[in-house]
């Protein structure tokens, strides 16, 4: 039986991280000072914190982290974390993360989405609006089937 | 067959080489802008075409309050909205009202069918009547009210936002729930929370029977304020006695889950 060799993967990872998504780290992973001023209740509809409840501090690589559903992955927080603020300060760089537009999923917008959608998402007032004029990516070189 | 009405005239619908019916997407362009505030009636109009005039005031007219007169139930309407802003409906909508929406603020002063706000990811959704089987399935976030009744399997894979019945629910009710809280005020048919991972259900009536892996929990300060708070913030008057549900976690063990297993339950 012939064995068929796959190729290489050499940006296969096991962990899930925003900093490996994006390229690079941001600022305000390192200084709590950048995120001290998100409205937690101006950033989410209705008259709590409506989805931010589900969104609690938690550990990756042993390092705090809060979880970006819009890029299924990991931003981690290096500065120290005042006890009892845990989850407001893990929802407050996450706020920042997407309003700053750094999530790995709203990069990807530009390029991908096929609906008109705001780019930033419902966090921001008055963003643009990306996916008006879709056009599928097609591979250098690529013909259409004859069939 | 649903056909296009644009105007007076009405065309017939076209279908593509799959044979999927493709209707026209010219926006319809019939509702009255008032500042922020748009107002249209939907009787003529198909599924499209509600759907297009919703998008077009939300995302190019910077309309912030939409009210939908006469949606006659249709079917897939406000799904994949992804915007804040206020939608008013006033009557019912048919399967998969608001599908998928993150942002927008709900009313709906009828009743839903099949699977309504499945996928939602955040904002709030308050129906009046009663709402079909599935409601809320995958829901990720946010809050969803049903003043009535809801069917079978309400919450399904629910893996965030609450859920709040102030009828009775059917059965299989929080089946596979992974995150989230589901506040049932009536009574609850059999399966309640069955495989559940993770979760909370709360209920205030009779539970026809425990599903796998569901079992009563401890009643704490947070669990009171939840409650209060969500009463509150929709005038839902003063909440029942609530038994408090959750997973006995007999069946899972996250820690040998694959990354990408475990990213879907975050």
């Amino acid at each position: 039986m012939s064995t068929r060799r796959l190729p290489a993967e050499p940006q296969k990872i096991v962990s899930i991280d925003a900093e490996y998504l994006s390229g690079r780290r941001f600022p305000y992973q390192e200084d709590m000072g950048l995120v001290e001023d998100i409205d937690l209740m101006a950033a989410t509809p209705g008259e709590d914190l409506n989805w931010l409840e589900d969104i609690h501090l938690l550990i990756e690589d042993g390092v705090p982290a809060v979880f970006d559903r819009y890029s299924n992955s990991f931003l981690k927080i290096y500065f120290a974390i005042p006890e009892g603020r845990e989850d407001e300060i893990a929802r407050k760089v996450l706020i920042k993360h997407l309003q700053s537009g750094n999530s790995y999923g709203i990069t990807l917008k530009e390029r991908h989405c096929k609906y008109p959608q705001p780019e930033l998402g419902p966090w921001v007032e008055g963003s643009r609006t990306v996916g008006t004029d879709y056009h599928r990516s097609i591979l250098e070189g690529w013909e259409p089937p004859e069939h | 067959m649903d056909t296009v009405t644009t105007g007076a005239t009405q065309e017939e619908p076209r279908f593509d080489p799959r044979g999927l019916v493709e209707l026209d997407a010219r926006v319809p362009r019939v509702a009255e802008i008032d500042g922020d505030r748009a107002v249209f009636d939907a009787r003529e109009l198909t599924t499209r075409g509600i759907n297009l005039e919703l998008r077009r005031l939300l995302y190019e007219e910077g309309v912030r309050e939409v009210t939908v007169q006469n949606p006659r139930a249709r079917h897939s309407i406000g799904v994949g909205l992804l915007t804040r802003a206020k939608i008013n409906f006033e009557g019912s909508l048919g399967y998969f009202a608001m599908g998928m929406m993150d942002g927008p603020e709900v009313h709906i002063a009828g009743r839903v069918g099949w699977s309504a706000c499945e996928n939602m990811m955040s904002g709030v959704t308050v129906i009046e009547s009663n709402a079909g089987s599935l409601t809320g399935a995958a829901m990720r976030g946010g809050d969803l009210v049903i003043k009535g009744k809801v069917g079978a399997r309400t919450g399904i894979d629910q893996k965030g936002g609450t859920i709040i019945v102030m009828g009775s629910a059917g059965s299989m009710t929080g089946f596979m729930m992974q995150r989230g809280r589901q506040i049932i005020c009536g009574d609850v048919g059999p399966g309640l929370g069955d495989s559940m991972y993770d979760g909370v259900i709360y209920v205030g009536g009779k539970v026809k029977s425990l599903g796998i892996d569901c079992v009563p929990g401890e009643w704490t300060d947070e669990d009171t304020e939840l409650i209060e708070r969500k009463f509150r913030i929709y005038g839902l008057g003063t909440p029942p006695q609530l038994q408090k549900y959750v997973c006995g976690k007999k069946l899972y063990n996250y820690d040998t889950l694959e990354p990408s297993e475990r990213k879907l339950v975050l």
